[in-house]
């Protein structure tokens, strides 16, 4: 029989995943400069720890090639120190981080070197597994956590080459009840996480003006999962449900899908590459129209 | 679950019940403002956060179109809560508008610890100086064995094994509803007293240092630098060293009356004394229950109604005998019964069925902890059943009534009662009838002027 207070400790006890876009390739074309950007995003996470002194906080830089567990509350550097004291909390996430920007680049110039720069989009598939991965490993240590979910403030574009890792995050999120809040500060919306937190029950939101960032955060992202049973949130208006292809990672609207295993490909295959299974000769043009499935965006 | 009518939820509650002068000044103090920051409804923190950088009042209208509407409710005692703890200040304009606005002190001071972060009240010495501090483990150990034995003294002076300086004065303060103490009689438990030694450690620490601090005006201390002090300290590290002298006056002798309650231990090095704060302290501010905090449970019911607690403590056992026999002691292991005799003096002395079955359970050894139900269902059935049996015959003070002159004036009478709600029981061929005793003048009014 749990009692009344367990049960309310575990109401507004959060365990927030904060992914940090760090792309180079976003932020030289950003208007908002990243100092600033970082400024915004560590008054909100010391306002998060504020809020609850059992609150915790992991953070993971996103960047090009790679992504890295920047900070986490539960292990600042002196254990004995009380958790998120935010001298700790800035001195060792921005050590992290230039140690983690650097590491990036050699990692992209490595990769420049033999073949040609393909991408500017960020690795985000890899940090979502990331942070599920680590959430599920919190939900396996003990009887008693916090609601965990996971904030992207992302700004580079959807790399559509992630489409299927992305897609799979964004699944097992869903079956282990891990909202996906998105915060996109690019130009254009990001289809990407507007189905991320569309499917997850998230909040997706492209702040307006990106210098009031910290009231947007503060406002909508500080929310814990109790209180948005009885909050006003953003509603998302129209979500980008296009997918990409499984050969050629493009963004399509019309397409074929496997009837086996329901991948999906611009042009007609002899075999699926995913299950393996035979496909019938393509048919003329005419017939073949009816074989497309046709993707509308949802508004 | 019982409510237990002695506790103040927490200290916040005592916080907002102080004047508002000293409300205002007590937010000077950063670790106050974040503390009670952390003691809000969940969504009360909400909207202190969203308006922490908003200048301007805001219109109860535009607040209230945040939330949804099956959130109205929680909305309502969020905004009352902040405007209690003066943490919002209500102003009603001409047009008949209400508007809130941040307290302008406390906004600055959570301004500053969002963009700087906190710093610690004082500084936690150097190693080199305090060479031997205690372990974690052991401070843990030193905490609890210093609460059970103010716990015991508490209850009963003679058992303590070593006398603290507590002053007897203060004691009586604790003892104070409590204990109930005739001439020249033992000091009895009252009833509260009785489900104060049944509640966790948590809730029990908050109702000694409640009633520690509204005595501390006839001591002379404001309790307001005692309010601040107590969260100050509740935000020190745990396990770490503080030089005593950092404290005032009045925090040091604050500081020997904490040490016998175990909040922290005291320590003499070469030439400086320190004090470590344990893990009672800093607890303090957290207004909920921490079940991570919760103690190893030690005790194992079976469905023979035997009882076994692997415990060598006194208060322990002081506790089982308040409603079973306790038939062996052997150093490690308690061993009782649960009786219907036993029970039944427990009831007596105003300890619920309920009571009992929750502290059977929240102290359940980890080997029985995890099996569902903790305590044997034909027990606890059967602990339910004999308090029920207890309270078949319900007591009603009345009055009794006969000898109507004539069958009218009975009627009368009659009806006269159940207008007023008040008719127990009629007998209307020999013109009988018991009203309830608080109607009793009504009817005498009523039966006089029949009279008349």
């Amino acid at each position: 029989m749990p009692s009344a207070a367990t049960k309310l400790y575990a109401d507004d006890v959060s365990l927030l995943v904060v992914l940090l876009d760090t792309n180079p390739f976003f932020w030289s074309t950003s208007t908002l400069p990243f100092s600033k950007f970082l400024s915004h995003v560590l008054s909100f996470l010391n306002s998060i720890l504020l809020l609850n002194q059992i609150n915790q906080i992991v953070v993971i830089a996103t960047g090009c090639n790679s992504c890295d567990y920047i900070y986490d509350s539960s292990l600042s550097t002196n254990p004995g120190i009380e958790k998120g004291k935010l001298p700790a909390l800035c001195s060792e996430l921005l050590k992290k981080l230039e140690d983690f920007v650097t590491r990036d680049e050699q990692l992209n110039k490595q990769q420049s070197q033999s073949l040609p720069p393909t991408t500017t989009s960020s690795l985000l598939s890899g940090s979502l597994s990331m942070a599920l991965c680590y959430i599920q490993r919190v939900f396996r240590s003990g009887p008693l956590q916090p609601h965990p979910r996971i904030l992207c403030v992302q700004g580079s574009s959807d790399g559509p080459e992630q489409y299927v890792a992305i897609m799979n995050s964004i699944f097992s999120a869903q079956r282990s009840m891990v909202p996906i809040d998105s915060c996109y500060i690019g130009s254009n919306n990001s289809a990407f996480l507007q189905q991320a937190s569309y499917i997850t029950g998230g909040v997706y939101q492209k702040p307006q003006q990106l210098d009031g960032l910290f009231q947007y955060l503060s406002t909508v992202f500080a929310t814990d999962l109790h209180s948005r049973t009885f909050l006003q949130l953003p509603k998302s208006v129209g979500v980008d449900f296009r997918a990409s292809c499984f050969c050629h990672k493009k963004t399509i609207d019309m397409g074929y899908i496997c009837s086996v295993c329901l991948s999906i490909f611009c042009k007609h295959h002899k075999k699926c590459s995913t299950c393996g299974s035979v496909f019938g000769q393509a048919q003329s043009d005419v017939a073949s129209a009816s074989n497309l499935k046709r993707k509308t965006p949802e508004t | 679950m019982p409510e237990v009518k002695i506790i103040a939820k927490n200290f916040m509650d005592m916080v907002a019940s102080l004047p508002a002068m000293k409300l205002d000044k007590l937010y000077d103090n950063a670790f106050i403002c974040e503390a009670i920051l952390r003691s809000l409804p969940p969504l009360a923190k909400k909207y202190v956060l969203q308006m922490l950088y908003i200048d301007s009042p805001i219109t109860a209208k535009s607040m209230e179109v945040w939330v949804l509407p099956d959130g109205s409710s929680k909305h309502r005692v969020a905004i009352d809560r902040l405007i209690q703890l003066r943490v919002f200040t209500e102003t009603v304009d001409r047009r008949k508008e209400t508007t809130y606005k941040i307290n302008p002190t406390f906004q600055t001071n959570l301004q500053k610890l969002l963009t700087h972060g906190e710093v610690l009240p004082r500084e936690p010495m150097p190693s080199n100086i305090t060479v031997r501090l205690p372990s974690v483990e052991d401070l843990d150990v030193y905490a609890i064995g210093q609460w059970e034995c103010f716990l015991l003294q508490l209850i009963s002076s003679a058992q303590a094994e070593r006398p603290s300086n507590i002053s007897s004065s203060m004691m009586k303060v604790f003892q104070r509803g409590l204990l109930s103490q005739r001439d020249k009689e033992a000091p009895r438990l009252t009833e509260s007293g009785f489900q104060f030694l049944l509640m966790d450690t948590n809730a029990q620490l908050w109702y000694i240092i409640r009633e520690y601090i509204s005595n501390s005006e006839e001591r002379g201390v404001d309790p307001a630098d005692l309010i601040s002090f107590l969260l100050e300290l509740s935000f020190h590290v745990t396990g770490e060293a503080y030089n005593s002298n950092t404290l005032t006056e009045v925090q040091r002798n604050t500081i020997k009356d904490l040490t016998d309650l175990g909040l922290v231990k005291l320590q003499q090095g070469r030439k400086e004394s320190w004090f470590i704060p344990t893990k009672l302290a800093t607890n303090l501010s957290v207004s909920l229950t921490d079940s991570s905090s919760r103690k190893q449970g030690f005790v194992v019911v079976e469905t023979n109604f035997r009882l076994y607690a692997y415990s060598s403590s006194k208060l322990h056992c002081e506790i089982l005998r308040l409603f079973s026999r306790v038939e062996y002691q052997l150093p490690n292991l308690i061993v009782g019964a649960i009786t219907k005799e036993s029970l039944y003096n427990a009831f007596e002395n105003g300890i619920t069925a309920d009571q009992i079955i929750s502290f059977l359970q929240q102290n359940a050894h980890p080997r029985v902890a995890e099996r569902i139900p903790t305590v044997p269902e034909n027990v606890t059935d059967q602990i339910r059943l004999w308090e029920s049996d207890l309270n078949r015959v319900e007591m009603t003070p009345a009055h009794y009534y006969d000898e109507f002159p004539s069958r009218e004036i009975f009627e009368a009478a009659c009806d006269h009662a159940r207008e007023w709600n008040g008719l127990l029981w009629e007998d209307s061929k020999r013109m009988r009838l018991v009203v309830k005793a608080e109607i009793h003048i009504h009817m005498r009014d009523h039966l006089r002027g029949q009279k008349q």
